[in-house]
């Protein structure tokens, strides 16, 4: 479990958390939503242990991130957003760093590269974004660590890989996998995430799963936008409106929907889901 | 789990650092090897004035020696340029071997690794030429590793040899071959812990910005020093007591201060700078 307390942290003179406390449980696959700029990339880079906190901890399965401990490290993989590799083949790359991760599967690893369609024969330099995105997806997939952190994974994914990327992420990962996806593309990981943490500047506007929000908020699609909904928005054929739950109602999350109500009714929200 | 040194993970991060070293660094060593080469084909096909030209084994070896500390000063780089890289040193850091394993196989590939296969090459490819009947004389491998020989050599010029005639036999006769092994072994240490620290400390222009800090701070010693000594009213009239007939025993114990300026120098040196480069593995921010 990723136990976050009382957290601060700021580059030089920007804030980028102020107090927060958050939690991840084990076995969920995580959508980290939030603006641009709102601290997604760094608050995966705290439970990496790529950064310190400057007050308040974070443990993961009790351990202490910032202090790269082999025991922690061998239990985690980070994909960051922008790809830069070496001037290798994602074949070597992996024989080259497997050897840490206690359950790597290098037969996973030709697997998920034979799904993902990346040639195996190339080198890093040789792919495409998108085909190199896949092949560290592959990668990181394959070392089968308990924690895996995918920072903007669909960026720069065409329509058809990132269907494979969704299939690829709920087909591979074992019910011990916590994954955790940072994304403001919220309909590429839509089907695949649940719970759903919302970060706002300084604060955590949301962590819920799917059934603790449908509790409290109602998603209703109707011919007319309704005057007490948090947000409304038009679609084709009608209109989406995301309104208090009073009447215990059933229906399915829009995470896109649900992420504009919140950014635009934080406060009310934020109390709503305490 | 021994989060601090583990021999198996240990021997893993070797492996992982070896199957980037040649890699990157087989073109830089190329061109340093490649050096004495170009020297020796040039004093074959030009000679001066007519006669053989001969390119002696001692003389050789120091051109070895100095390739072989530009090998050591741009190792770091070659070998771990983006550890401290936000963006491409992530993978590094996430590693899963602790700070002394990460740190322990730098040294390694750095100080031990690098001179060795340098000078290997260097030794190997002068013997190669050798035998041919050019103008290498001897072979550099069969006096490379007497450095008492090669001090020897060093000293055997006029102006040195005037100087320190009578001094001489003291000098050398104070330097122990384990000495000057030693001497040698924290020369090298030094040179590399010093390069390593800036390769962990600058992002950019690396090894160019140690050598700028390096001239910057032996301006600022000499300027110090040389106040100091104007200064100093018993320096100054010890100076002046200088004569024909003790000149010998100054000489004599400024060589002694120097050796113990240098020895010591060079452990704290090597210790201050050896440590920077583990704190910054340890607590470096991406």
């Amino acid at each position: 479990m990723i136990k976050i307390n009382n957290l601060d942290f700021a580059y030089k003179n920007t804030q980028v958390f102020k107090n927060i406390s958050l939690e991840f449980q084990k076995g969920n696959i995580y959508g980290l939503l939030g603006e641009n700029g709102v601290g997604k990339t760094t608050l995966l880079k705290l439970i990496c242990g790529l950064q310190k906190p400057q007050h308040g901890s974070v443990t993961v399965d009790g351990l202490t991130p910032s202090m790269r401990q082999p025991e922690f490290l061998q239990n985690v993989y980070f994909l960051p957003e922008e790809v830069i590799t070496e001037d290798t083949t994602p074949e070597k790359f992996i024989q080259k760093i497997g050897c840490f991760y206690p359950r790597y599967d290098f037969g996973l690893f030709n697997k998920l590269m034979g799904e993902l369609e990346v040639d195996l024969s190339k080198k890093f330099n040789e792919l495409s974004h998108g085909q190199k995105k896949k092949a560290l997806l592959a990668c990181a997939m394959s070392l089968q660590t308990d924690y895996l952190f995918l920072d903007e994974p669909t960026n720069g994914l065409d329509i058809p890989s990132k269907a494979l990327f969704r299939k690829v992420i709920s087909q591979y990962c074992s019910d011990e996998t916590t994954v955790i996806i940072s994304t403001h593309q919220v309909k590429d990981v839509e089907n695949l995430i649940d719970p759903i943490v919302i970060l706002d500047r300084d604060d955590v506007l949301m962590n819920a799963n799917f059934a603790e929000i449908t509790d409290k908020i109602y998603f209703e699609y109707g011919p007319e936008r309704l005057q007490n909904a948090y947000y409304t928005e038009m679609l084709p054929g009608g209109y989406i409106n995301v309104m208090p739950n009073d009447e215990h109602l059933e229906s399915n999350v829009n995470i896109e929907a649900l992420f504009n109500a919140v950014m635009k009714n934080k406060e009310t929200i934020k109390n709503l889901m305490k | 789990m021994n989060n601090t040194f583990n021999i198996n993970r240990f021997g893993k991060i070797l492996k992982h650092d070896g199957l980037n070293f040649f890699p990157n660094i087989i073109l830089a060593l190329a061109i340093l090897w490649a050096i004495p080469v170009v020297v020796y084909l040039f004093t074959s096909l030009m000679p001066s004035d007519g006669t053989k030209d001969i390119l002696d084994a001692f003389g050789r070896i120091s051109v070895i020696d100095t390739l072989a500390k530009i090998a050591l000063i741009i190792a770091p780089v070659r070998l771990y340029k983006y550890c401290n890289d936000s963006r491409k040193g992530i993978v590094y850091a996430m590693l899963p071997a602790s700070t002394l394993e990460k740190f322990l196989s730098m040294v390694i590939y750095c100080v031990i690794v690098t001179p060795i296969i340098y000078i290997a090459g260097a030794l190997a490819i002068d013997s190669i030429l050798a035998l041919f009947n050019g103008p290498y004389d001897g072979f550099a491998v069969s006096v490379y590793f007497d450095r008492y020989a090669q001090i020897n050599y060093a000293f055997d010029y006029q102006d040195a040899k005037m100087l320190l005639d009578d001094t001489w036999p003291i000098f050398v006769n104070s330097l122990s071959p384990s000495f000057l092994t030693i001497l040698s072994i924290l020369g090298t240490l030094t040179l590399s812990a010093i390069f390593m620290f800036g390769n962990m400390i600058f992002k950019k222009h690396k090894t160019g910005k140690m050598i700028g800090i390096l001239i910057l701070l032996a301006i600022i010693i000499m300027i110090i020093f040389v106040n100091y000594v104007a200064n100093n009213e018993a320096l100054t009239e010890y100076f002046k007591q200088i004569d024909e007939d003790n000149v010998t025993e100054f000489i004599e114990r400024m060589i002694f201060i120097w050796m113990n300026v240098a020895l010591y120098t060079e452990i704290i040196v090597s210790a201050l700078m050896l440590f920077g480069v583990y704190r910054k593995i340890k607590t470096q921010k991406y």
